[in-house]
């Protein structure tokens, strides 16, 4: 029981650090159609802001936050105005030049910061375990499902709650009637893509007390988040939050059951049943596009 | 309409035209060139400037590339100057295979330096065997191997296990966790530390194997405090080690009473992991950069005026840059009308030569004896040395399974 | 056969003479030189592969590599067996390490050189072929074919790595003996082997080319346009789509083989999410609406990498990606779409000509 309970832990821990990564890409995706394949170097350069603040500001991840969500956002906004919004009737083709982004980022990460893996260290008030029964949680972990699950609550917030969102909403279910009605599509475009960098350089700051910081870092995190945003239904965070949850779990359970390399092929051959039988995802947006 | 379709033909006939404009070299190489030209030797450099692995590589390269300059400036080899040719296989097998054949065949060079995982070793023997090349490979591996066009410097299971595992057992106790990334080095590894555990007595109470690149090792370590082994032997690599090493601290369990026991953790990895998380924790290898040595002293010294002085030597960009040495020793001892990779090969045999962690010696089956050393990972990212080895240990490749000796001729078996 | 047709053919007659003649005479007959343009060939024919369903039914297969991966793997094994003659029970070397007792079932057909050449061809068509079923009878379509096809293709590459008892893990199958064909002891470095290479392209690309311009070429071309009105007019659009995906299989596979032969090993990376990606970019730069400008766009990217990275150690893959982005950008319709383009231009100045239409397939 004990070692289930703790199995559950660790499935939410990594449900919330899909979720926080996939939160970015499933607005972008579900507002634009756009398939944003450099999403994975959006969380690496977050990864290397929030290095870059430790050493030369001798800042913690936790004051980097802010600073570090409005850097990533302004780098999202000039890929939006660069490259992707050049792409808005060609979705697939979003795959493409994305893909080249994301090469183009991780390379120049690597010629002028270097390949080697970097250390950022984590925050000091967050060390330690937090233990009811045998369950025993890291801190920091806990953290990052809190900071998951605000971070989510926050978005659904300025979806609904914002005249922001309402613009949004609008340009989302007609682009031109909006536009007839003084809403500038294009603005609230890269208005979206900033946010969800931005949401991706945070997400991407959170990991580093976790795993390895390279140019690299990226690309494995990518087609799982994207896969989540999938099977949770295009442009509902909900679906998104659940499908996190789902495949975390899923994963913690394969893998004490098996090991965590057939657990992750069970999970995938999951996924490729549900994509097929539900296409729409878990929580279906019945939305005119 | 006419008009267009001759077009589309002259376009396809154009662009083909540049196609093969680009494809032509520069100097075509003809097949049996000799090697020493015009007081120049050609040697390439193989080593992943780009894509995952360059994380290692890079500084494989540095080091590679730091001895070549070396001895270009102290007069090269014989009098030649080592010409050097770098191309970057981008951490992708097949790259590596391609860019293998560009040194070996289109750049005539005598002998190719390179690569760190076993997957790239393989995918570059096709062409080093078929055209009889010479490949200095510095990588710690997992044995099982007896190419006579590959010089292997790094250390074989039996130079890295044969004191630590029983060190260990005694030290810590005799219930061994195995935990590694799932590819065959760290298979083989855990062969053999399970073979010298049964001789101790001791078990492997679970043995895992995840992805390479696995970063979340919540279900792992959920397993270690489950099963409360003695040892946790880990054979990860790369971005793998930093993520579990660091999720290993964060769960709280104590290096004095279950350390971390890895045959891959060198500075570098370290240096990512943090002080904090990597103290306590044991290493095994035959160099680390705190050993003390007029030698060692030299090489890091050069090493980080070069590349800066936040950078760090490793106990694979050690036998990188003592390599390209054994290779001039190697190529001194030749006429120079005669320099072809297997004469090399040949005058490289026996051949003894001072590197930074202690003189080695190359074995007649190409492999290299070498001074193994146990370690304990202090705050500071160095690595304090509790053991060291005290003769040089021996290479043997096949040490796990009787009846297979990897000898001067090649494999030997029965 | 309408005038259409007939350019098309003169465009891809042209593509073969430059293959078989011009290229090896700009490479000066050099072995080295054509052992590398035999492998950009190969993956030449995997881009046409993926142009065949992506571009004339609009099905963006992202797990092509699985396919071409599976191809390889199959050539491989009986490459590798040929080279495990002289090891205990004829077993290949990682195998008696790993303490695989005897040859598994599912290797021992390999052994046989016939057997080997269809199963490679066959394998991944019936792989695929169980995957379109599966998918299109639930009319799956557009990005979820994508998400669905890549997905097993991770899974798949997974499974290979893995099982390394029998697939030779991350470090796949290497330590092969050269292919002995009846009479022929295949020299991958040699004109014949190149000759071999390009004639497998040409000959794959007339087959792609007559699908293309039959009538279930036009079927699978108005299924890209409207699925839903050709399902209305009584056409068995899975039925269609699942050929479709069979016979891009089937060619890749083909080219898989043939990239065994030529690196001499097989890895599970010629399976990965990157390797995949970058079939689709090639489709894109040459053109995915034409076979032939897809197998132009592949050699030429490969080329382009080549010679970069040769001038550009450090930065060529920088270079590349910016590449990659101008393309996508500004020639959607890749390099083919470049040549229509130029060839209205001129078209449209003196004389008039009947107008043409300017969709292809």
């Amino acid at each position: 029981m004990d070692a289930i309970l703790n199995q559950a832990f660790a499935g939410l821990s990594m449900a919330s650090i899909l979720l926080i990564v996939a939160l970015g890409l499933a607005i972008i995706y579900g507002s634009m159609g756009v398939i944003n394949l450099a999403h994975g170097e959006f969380v690496m350069l977050g990864a290397y802001a929030a290095w870059a603040m430790q050493s030369f500001l001798g800042f913690s991840i936790l004051v980097s936050l802010p600073f570090i969500f409005v850097a990533i956002a302004v780098v999202g906004w000039v890929v939006e105005r660069g490259v992707v919004h050049r792409l808005y009737r060609r979705p697939l083709d979003t795959i493409l030049a994305t893909w080249g982004i994301g090469i183009v980022l991780q390379q120049l990460v690597r010629m002028f910061i270097g390949p080697e893996s970097l250390f950022v260290a984590t925050p000091t008030i967050l060390e330690g375990n937090t233990v009811i029964g045998a369950v025993v949680m890291s801190n920091y972990r806990l953290f990052v499902i809190a900071f998951a699950v605000a971070v989510l609550a926050a978005t659904w917030g300025l979806m609904t709650r914002t005249e922001f969102g309402t613009r949004l909403r609008a340009v989302i279910q007609n682009r031109e009637i909006s536009e007839c009605y003084g809403i500038r599509a294009e603005k609230v475009y890269a208005t979206t893509f900033a946010y969800g960098a931005g949401l991706a350089g945070v997400a991407g700051a959170l990991l580093t007390p976790l795993v390895s910081t390279t140019p690299s870092m990226g690309t494995y995190l990518v087609v799982d988040a994207f896969l989540v945003v999938i099977i949770g239904g295009v442009g509902s965070l909900i679906g998104t939050a659940v499908a996190a949850g789902a495949v975390g779990e899923a994963t913690a359970l394969f893998s004490m059951l098996m090991n965590d390399t057939l657990g992750r092929i069970a999970v995938l051959l999951a996924i490729i049943l549900l994509i097929r039988f539900r296409p729409n995802g878990l929580f279906p947006q019945t939305i005119r596009r | 309409m006419k008009r267009r379709s001759f077009m589309k033909g002259l376009g396809a006939t154009g662009s083909l035209a540049i196609t093969g404009g680009l494809a032509t070299p520069a100097l075509l190489s003809g097949a049996g060139r000799a090697y020493a030209q015009g007081g120049e030797l050609n040697v390439g450099l193989l080593f992943s400037l780009t894509g995952a692995v360059a994380v290692v590589e890079r500084t494989l390269h540095d080091a590679a590339l730091m001895a070549i300059e070396e001895i270009n400036a102290a007069g090269g080899v014989a009098g030649m100057q080592l010409k050097t040719f770098i191309e970057d296989p981008a951490s992708d097998p097949a790259t590596y295979a391609d860019r293998a054949r560009r040194l070996v065949i289109r750049d005539n060079c005598v002998s190719v330096f390179g690569s760190y995982t076993s997957a790239s070793r393989q995918a570059v023997l096709p062409v080093v065997e078929q055209r009889n090349n010479l490949y200095w490979y510095p990588t710690l591996y997992e044995g099982r191997e007896c190419s006579r066009n590959v010089m292997y410097g790094g250390a074989v299971p039996n130079q890295q296990q044969q004191e630590f595992v029983p060190w260990l057992a005694e030290n810590f106790g005799k219930r061994f966790f195995l935990i590694g990334n799932n590819y065959v080095y760290p298979r083989e590894e855990n062969n053999v530390c399970k073979m010298i555990l049964a001789g101790l007595g001791g078990e492997a109470v679970h043995e895992e194997y995840v992805p390479l690149g696995h970063s979340d090792f919540s279900s792992v370590i959920n397993r270690i405090r489950t099963e409360q082994p003695d040892v946790v032997f880990c054979t990860l690599v790369g971005d793998s080690d930093v993520a579990f090493a660091r999720q290993y601290h964060a769960a709280g369990f104590d290096p004095e009473t279950m350390p971390c026991a890895s045959l891959t953790r060198s500075e570098v990895e370290v240096q990512a992991i943090g002080g904090e998380a990597a103290v306590g924790h044991f290493s095994s290898a035959p160099y680390f950069m705190g050993y003390q040595s007029p030698e060692n002293e030299k090489f890091v010294q050069a090493y980080l005026s070069r590349y800066g002085a936040d950078q760090v030597t490793h106990f694979v960009s050690e036998a990188a840059y003592f390599q390209v040495y054994q290779f001039k020793a190697a190529v001194e001892k030749l006429d120079p009308a005669n320099i072809t990779p297997t004469a090399i090969r040949d005058a490289a045999v026996g051949l003894t030569t001072m590197a930074p962690q202690g003189e080695v010696v190359i074995d007649a089956n190409l492999h290299t004896h070498l001074w193994p050393k146990i370690a304990r990972w202090k705050s500071d990212g160095q690595a304090e040395i509790l053991v060291q080895s005290e003769a040089r240990v021996a290479p043997d490749p096949y040490w796990a399974y009787e009846g297979e000796t990897c000898t001067g001729e090649g494999l030997v078996r029965g | 056969m309408n005038r259409t047709n007939h350019y098309d053919f003169l465009g891809y007659v042209a593509f073969a003479i430059i293959i078989l003649l011009g290229v090896p005479f700009l490479l000066g007959f050099d072995g080295f030189e054509l052992n590398t343009f035999a492998r950009y060939l190969a993956l030449a024919m995997v881009a046409m592969a993926l142009a065949l369903s992506w571009g004339t039914a609009g099905l963006l297969n992202l797990g092509q590599a699985a396919t071409f991966g599976i191809g390889s793997y199959v050539m491989a094994m009986h490459l590798k067996l040929a080279a495990s003659t002289g090891n205990p029970g004829g077993m290949p070397d990682f195998m008696g390490w790993t303490n695989v007792e005897a040859l598994p079932w599912f290797w021992q057909p390999f052994q046989s050189l016939s057997v080997t050449l269809l199963a490679g061809l066959l394998l991944p068509a019936a792989v695929a072929g169980l995957m379109a079923i599966f998918m299109f009878r639930g009319r799956i379509t557009g990005v979820f074919v994508a998400i669905i096809t890549l997905a097993f293709m991770v899974a798949l590459q997974l499974v290979f790595i893995e099982e390394q008892r029998f697939t030779g893990g991350q470090n796949g199958l290497t330590g092969l003996a050269p292919l002995e064909l009846p009479g022929w002891t295949v020299d991958t470095y040699s004109l014949p082997f190149y000759y071999l290479v390009a004639g497998c392209l040409i000959v794959a690309l007339l087959v792609g080319m007559l699908v293309v311009r039959s009538k279930v070429g036009l079927v699978l071309r108005a299924i890209r346009e409207d699925a839903a009105r050709l399902r209305y007019l009584g056409y068995d659009v899975a039925a269609y789509e699942t050929f479709v995906f069979c016979l891009s299989a089937a060619i890749a596979g083909w080219a898989g083989m043939l990239y065994t032969l030529v690196l001499e090993f097989a890895s599970p990376t010629y399976m990965s999410v990157s390797f995949s990606l970058a079939i689709v970019i090639w489709c894109a730069v040459g053109g995915r609406e034409s076979l032939v400008w897809a197998s132009v766009g592949a050699i030429l990217v490969n080329l382009a990498e080549g010679r970069l990275s040769d001038m550009f150690v450090e930065g060529w893959l920088l270079i590349l990606g910016l590449l990659f982005i101008f393309f996508v950008i500004f020639l959607p319709r890749g390099l083919y779409g470049l040549a229509v383009a130029a060839m209205d231009r001129l078209r449209r100045s003196p004389r008039t000509e009947p107008p043409v239409p300017v969709k292809e397939g």
